[in-house]
Formats: C-alpha cells, structure tokens, sequence
C-alpha cells in the first residue's frame, strides 16, 4: 500500500480548516480574558494577604499547577453534567482554560507586583491611598507592565491547550482534523496542516512578545 | 465511595501504568535532551540551529497534537505503534525539547572562564565538554528535572486519547462501566478522586523540587560565594505551563 500525499485535499479541506481555527481563537480569547481578570485578583488578593482567600488563592494555584489539564477538563465535563449541572463542551472547555491560565496568570501578576518597590507602597499608602487606589493607581500600571510578557506567554499556552478540547468533542482545529482523518484517512495532509497552522501562530505571538518585551523594557533602559 | 473501593485493583494498574510511561520517558529524555543540549551550545552553528529548530518545532506544536499524529501517523511509514510506544516516543520528543532547554540554561550559567580556562589549558573540546563543563551542571539542572518529571507525570494523562490504560483512562473505564450498569454516572467521584491523586503525586514532587532547590543554592553559597551564579540557577527552571 503506497501513500500518495495530496496537496488539492488539503485545499478542500480548508473551509472546515477555518471553522476549526476561528473555535480554537474564540475559545482561546474568551479563556485567556477570563484568565488575565482571575489571575489579577488572586494575585492582588495575595498581595494584601487578604485572610482566607488568600489562602484560597495560594491553595488554588497550587491545585491547578499540581494536575493535568486532561482530568480537570473531564472533572469539569463529565463530573458536573453527573450532579446535573453540565456546562456543554464549549464552556466546560473555557471553565477548564479559564481556572488553568487563571492558575499561571496569578504566579505572574504576583511577579509583577513584586517588582513594585516596596517603598512606593509606603510612601502611598502613608500619603492616605487606599488599598484598592493604591493597586489602581500605582501597583497596577507598573506591575502588569513587568508582567505582560509572562502573561502572553501563559496566553500562548492557553491557545495550544484549547486542542485539549477535542477530547471533549468542541469542534476545535484539532477536532476538526482528527475528525477528517477518521473519515478520508487523509492523515499526513491534516497534520501537516494544523501543525502549520499551530506552529505559524505560535512562532508569530512569541516573535510579538518578544518584541513588546523590548518596547515595555525602554523606559528602564539606563542610557 | 464504595464504587472506588472496589475498583482499587483497576485504579492501581492504571496508576502504574501511568509511572512506567513517565519514568521510561524520562529515561529517554534525559538521553535525548542531552545530545540537543551539548548541540545547542556546539562551535558549529549548523548544530546550534538544528538544536533550536528541534526546540522550538517541539514545544511549539501541542502535545496532543504531537501525540495524535504520532498515533495516527505511525502506520503510514509502516510502523504500526501500540498506544503505550507511541505516547513513549510523543512525550520524549516533547520533554527532550524541554530538557534541552534546561540542559542549555545549565550551560549558559555556568561561568564563561570555565571553558576559556580548558580551552587554555590544551584540553580537547570532547574533554572540555565531558570533563569539565557536563559535571558541573549535573547538580544545578536537577530541580529543574525533578520539575519536568512532574510535568511527565502529568502529560501522561494524555496517553488515554489514543486509549493506552494509564490512570486516567482507568477511571474513564470505571465511570462508563458503571453508567452503563446503573444509568447513573458517577464521573464527579471519580475523576475528583483522580484529580486528588495526581494532586497528591505531583504536588509532593513539586515540593521535593523547591527543597532541592533551596538545599542546591544554599551548598553553592557556602561553597563558591558567587551570588551572581546563584540568580542565574533560575533560568535552568523550565517553564511548566509548555504543554
């Protein structure tokens, strides 16, 4: 049996390509928005030491650091639709995205605002801020700055990790893949495909980080 | 409750399953890891950029993209690989990526004098490299490993999309089992006492590597008081969320 790659499959195959690709970026952008709010409040929550739920935030770091993707995205998935509570595969996968990026966003916020001189903090909150001024006004716009590097990166991880949710049935680019592999058995040219289409989006977020590192870093440049 | 009781015996196969796929990956990724690493430190640059390629295809793709074309794909160059060999070489090549990474940190931490000193002192490359740069960052990179463990630990849940009974997918088989029997479906237990287990295994691992850390760092500032050194250890760590 010989195997005849074919470049016109691939072509046929795009608009279903495409419908892939714009679930995985919707699922990944609503997860990685939902991620970045968490992650700054846990992180905020933490820095203020906030009783019991900083704890809550330090415990919920660790679990989500501690498991695989896999199982909390059948915990959420499969456990809760058994209490009755079933979310569908689109917002069991976004839930399981959310609280996984939301785990790593909080680690890098808190990165952030360590970076903030502890004195800045002093010297506004002796000057009557508020807690929740002083993080808006001072604490905020430096550390998230620091931070938005790491951010995109655990954004990055987010976006690779929605293919996670085929294993659930969200028609994703790699369900959608996988799903015509099963049909035409056309499994070179899908691969080929979606790991281009993975690695060109991947490469092109992390040459942008890379980048807005560089701009972000400009006003500590010393000259 | 009752239902995991009794399906320990499954659960527990399951589970060693899971601890073969991960140690037999590491085994293979230390190896693997290694050759990448001393390559993406090469004089020859054709090395290096092999090195990075290797790098970067790796962990840029997802796993479980890569684990499912290992899968599916094997068979088209007639190697017909059981779920268990072909979540093997899938992981390896993804952790290999990592421990690349890792291994190159090693290397860039280590001060520059170092090999400028061998190269002064006469000594072949292949003796500078094996004889006086490998062993001094075999102690340095050995968190980051215990780390990368843990997250093979983890990874390997994913052998159950290509149905290899590893731990999770013991459980996916009791919970089906069991809603096929009595209609109803106890995945809530289930899959949260699984999630306690990784937890367990994982986060006690994670633990292990923060002491090590900790135990590394403290040996390197009795001994060599080079603070300098000791910031630049933190760049050896591999970035946990690369799945």
């Amino acid at each position: 049996m010989s195997y005849e790659f074919s470049f016109p499959y691939i072509w046929g195959a795009t608009p279903d390509l495409f419908q892939g690709l714009w679930m995985t970026l919707l699922v990944s952008l609503v997860s990685i928005a939902i991620s970045v709010v968490l992650g700054t409040v846990c992180a905020c929550l933490r820095l203020f030491k906030v009783p019991v739920l900083s704890q809550i935030a330090t415990a919920y770091v660790h679990f989500m650091r501690s498991t695989p993707l896999l199982v909390q995205l059948y915990f959420i998935f499969y456990g809760l639709a058994s209490l009755g509570l079933g979310l569908g595969g689109f917002w069991s996968g976004v839930l399981a995205l959310s609280l996984w990026g939301g785990a790593y966003n909080t680690e890098n916020v808190r990165g952030g605002l360590a970076a903030v001189p502890k004195g800045l903090q002093e010297a506004a909150l002796s000057l009557g801020l508020r807690p929740a001024l002083y993080l808006r006004l001072v604490a905020l716009p430096i550390g998230l700055r620091v931070c938005i590097p790491a951010m995109l990166n655990t954004s990055v991880s987010v976006l690779k990790n929605s293919s996670y949710l085929q294993a659930i049935g969200v028609a994703e680019l790699t369900f959608v893949a996988m799903n015509r592999v099963a049909m035409d058995f056309r499994t070179l040219e899908m691969f080929l495909a979606i790991g281009l289409i993975y690695l060109t989006i991947v490469l092109l977020l992390s040459a942008a980080v890379r980048r807005l590192e560089a701009v972000l870093q400009a006003p500590f440049r010393t000259a | 409750m009752q239902l995991i009781i009794d399906s320990l015996p499954l659960l527990w196969r399951g589970l060693i399953v899971t601890f073969q796929l991960a140690s037999l990956t590491l085994l293979f990724t230390a190896f693997i890891s290694l050759f990448v690493g001393i390559a993406s430190v090469s004089r020859f640059w054709t090395l290096r950029a092999l090195a990075v390629i290797y790098v970067e295809f790796f962990r840029d793709i997802p796993l479980v993209v890569n684990l499912l074309f290992v899968y599916f794909g094997a068979p088209l160059v007639g190697l017909a690989l059981d779920p268990f060999s072909a979540a093997l070489v899938s992981f390896t090549s993804w952790g290999s990526a990592n421990g690349a990474e890792i291994i190159r940190g090693g290397f860039n931490a280590l001060a520059k004098h170092q090999r400028e000193s061998a190269q002064a002192l006469g000594l072949r490359s292949w003796e500078t490299m094996f004889l006086v740069l490998l062993p001094q960052i075999v102690l340095p990179i050995l968190p980051a490993f215990t780390g990368l463990f843990s997250l093979l630990i983890q990874a390997t849940s994913l052998a159950t999309l290509v149905g290899a009974t590893e731990f999770l997918r013991s459980a996916k088989i009791i919970v089906e089992r069991q809603t096929m029997m009595t209609g109803e479906s106890p995945a809530f237990m289930v899959f949260g006492f699984v999630l306690c287990v990784y937890f367990v295994i994982c986060y006690s691992l994670n633990l292990f590597t923060a002491w090590l850390e900790r135990r590394i760092v403290t040996a390197r500032t009795v001994h060599r008081h080079a603070p300098q050194e000791i910031a630049s250890t933190h760049e050896t760590q591999v970035n946990p969320e690369n799945t």
